[in-house]
């Protein structure tokens, strides 16, 4: 057996608490408080995330049918204006 | 109350005139159409619709560099599955508002083939181009649209033959005999 586990054997070796250590720490647990939020807040907590994630959907929803409009609309016009455009070109050809 | 809701409607009406350079009153048209669309994209909607625009994809980049002279944008496109649904009348109350000083014609084509007529007039404020408005016929199609904005005039060319559509070249000229 050589040093490193005799060092080891020593030091995970059983050792009976000091008098009074059950007391102690149950005297401690007694005095220490535990910290709870309340539901209602963890609830009003999760239903902003929601309404969060939600509110932020509803804008990329918006926001993606606005640009659909907006193409839509530049199609329009750049259609109609190609239609002219190519029209003069053959009148001055 | 009441002179609230009226004071408000009222507000309401003005802004989305001013916003618009002329009226439209197409309503009639719609119930006859197949196929419509109705349009209005003020400059509080093309800035939040600007912000989605993929400066990778082509046309969208495209549109996104013509948004910054860009105060709205007004369509109202009706297709008819018969000929006769609309009149001239509908075309000449739109056309009559289009009238100097304000605004000026700047080009108008006619095709014998389709019967398809598009007139281009143009909104001229200081010596600046503040709006155009397109009048489109076909037999079967009206189109009126207002792009309003300091547009330059040159952002007109570029507006034809982008967005997915191909730049059409002009038929060759018929040769005299």
């Amino acid at each position: 057996m050589d040093w490193l586990e005799e060092e080891l054997k020593s030091a995970l070796n059983r050792k009976e608490p000091s008098p009074g250590f059950e007391a102690r720490v149950a005297g401690a647990a007694r005095h220490q408080k535990v910290v709870t939020m309340p539901r209602r807040w963890v609830a009003a907590a999760a239903a902003v995330i929601v309404l969060a994630g939600a509110g932020e959907a509803y804008r990329w929803h918006r926001g993606q049918e606005t640009k659909e409009q907006l193409m839509l609309a530049m199609r329009i016009t750049g259609g109609k204006l190609n239609r002219v455009q190519m029209q003069v070109s053959g009148t001055r050809q | 109350m009441r002179i609230i809701g009226i004071a408000a409607l009222g507000c309401g009406m003005a802004a989305l005139l001013w916003a618009q350079q002329f009226k439209f009153n197409l309503d009639h048209l719609a119930a006859k159409a197949s196929n419509k669309v109705d349009l209005s994209l003020n400059k509080d909607m093309l800035q939040f619709a600007g912000k989605f625009l993929n400066s990778k994809d082509p046309d969208e980049a495209k549109a996104k560099g013509l948004l910054n002279g860009l105060e709205g944008i007004y369509i109202r496109s009706f297709e008819f599955a018969k000929e006769g649904a609309w009149s001239q009348a509908d075309l000449d109350q739109v056309r009559n508002q289009l009238k100097a000083p304000e605004w000026g014609r700047i080009v108008g084509v006619q095709s014998a083939e389709d019967k398809e007529n598009v007139e281009v007039f143009v909104r001229t404020e200081s010596g600046k181009v503040t709006g155009i408005a397109v009048l489109a016929t076909e037999p079967l199609e009206f189109t009126v649209a207002n792009v309003v904005g300091n547009i330059p005039l040159e952002s007109l060319a570029d507006l034809g033959g982008q967005f997915g559509l191909p730049r059409m070249k002009a038929a060759p000229a018929k040769k005299k005999d």
